[in-house]
């Protein structure tokens, strides 16, 4: 929208209402944009239930994995005798059973990327609307999260494996 | 020299299923004698309260890191030679170059298992 010009110059009534029905035009698409964003039912429903989901994830996980280890450090503990072997298959069935876990989290998980698809979908397309462009500067506490990592070296696990692998880490400690 | 098993050791992770994990493979290898602590903080109150004979600590933990827990107790005349191992998923050449140079007797890069766990307590501890 390129409508600034020098102040005190003549305005044709023209150009006024041209200018006046683009800037009219304008509004009513970034309002039309707005609605498509659909942003109460982002913040209402879909942002709610990834965490929710995401919630049950950690949850089903953490309950399979101490279910796991617990079956374990049974079977760890058991002693000789007879009743060895049937102890066992028992500790390896709970083992199975709980491994299960994957299949409902895998849902789950399925669940939260096609919200933040739709979101991202959303977000891309309003963007381009209007044209929108990020604020310069960053968010305190996101810069004071980076300056923390940064001082303290936290990359986190890299997306593709170990960044070194323990033979090359080895070779540094012989 | 043979590893001495009644050592007392301290595991340092935020993760419980990780200093589970951790607690069951030593107690494998024979070691009974294990705490945890789950940040550095908290780690080097228990430091001061027990003498330990090795410690196996996690870097990335709130409020003190793994690597602030080690520059620590490097730090310390009282604690600074004690042995300690680095168990993390930071798998970036500058960590550990950054925790060799703070004096980590070795390091561990997560996943591991129970082999590569003993051949660093051996080659730290002895054997």
């Amino acid at each position: 929208m390129g409508l600034q010009r020098p102040l005190g110059a003549t305005i044709n009534p023209a150009t006024m209402v041209s200018e006046l029905i683009e800037i009219a035009d304008y509004i009513a698409h970034v309002r039309d944009e707005i609605a498509a964003l659909r942003a109460n039912e982002l913040t209402h429903d879909r942002i709610p239930m990834a965490h929710e989901e995401l919630g049950n994830v950690l949850a089903a996980t953490a309950g399979a994995t101490n279910t796991i280890m617990e079956a374990a450090e049974s079977m760890l503990a058991l002693p000789d005798g007879p009743e060895y072997r049937a102890a066992v298959e028992s500790g390896i069935g709970t083992i199975f059973e709980a491994c299960a876990f994957q299949d409902i989290t895998g849902q789950r998980i399925g669940k939260v990327v096609a919200a933040l698809q739709q979101f991202e979908l959303r977000l891309a397309r309003f963007a381009s609307a209007v044209r929108a462009r990020d604020a310069a500067g960053q968010d305190p506490a996101e810069a004071e999260r980076n300056e923390r990592a940064q001082r303290l070296l936290l990359n986190g696990p890299q997306p593709n494996g170990p960044a070194t692998a323990q033979d090359d880490i080895d070779a540094l400690f012989a | 020299m043979a590893l001495d098993l009644s050592m007392p050791i301290l595991v340092v992770d935020d993760y419980q299923t990780m200093v589970r994990i951790i607690r069951n493979l030593l107690k494998q290898l024979g070691f009974e004698e294990v705490d945890d602590a789950s940040d550095g903080t908290a780690a080097l109150a228990r430091l001061k309260g027990r003498k330990y004979g090795l410690v196996i600590s996690d870097w990335n933990m709130e409020p003190m890191t793994g690597y602030e827990l080690l520059r620590h107790v490097r730090a310390d005349e009282g604690l600074r030679t004690t042995p300690f191992i680095m168990v993390t998923a930071e798998s970036k050449t500058e960590n550990v170059i950054a925790a060799k140079k703070a004096g980590v007797n070795n390091y561990i890069v997560k996943p591991f298992n129970a082999a590569t766990l003993k051949s660093k307590i051996e080659a730290v501890c002895g054997a």
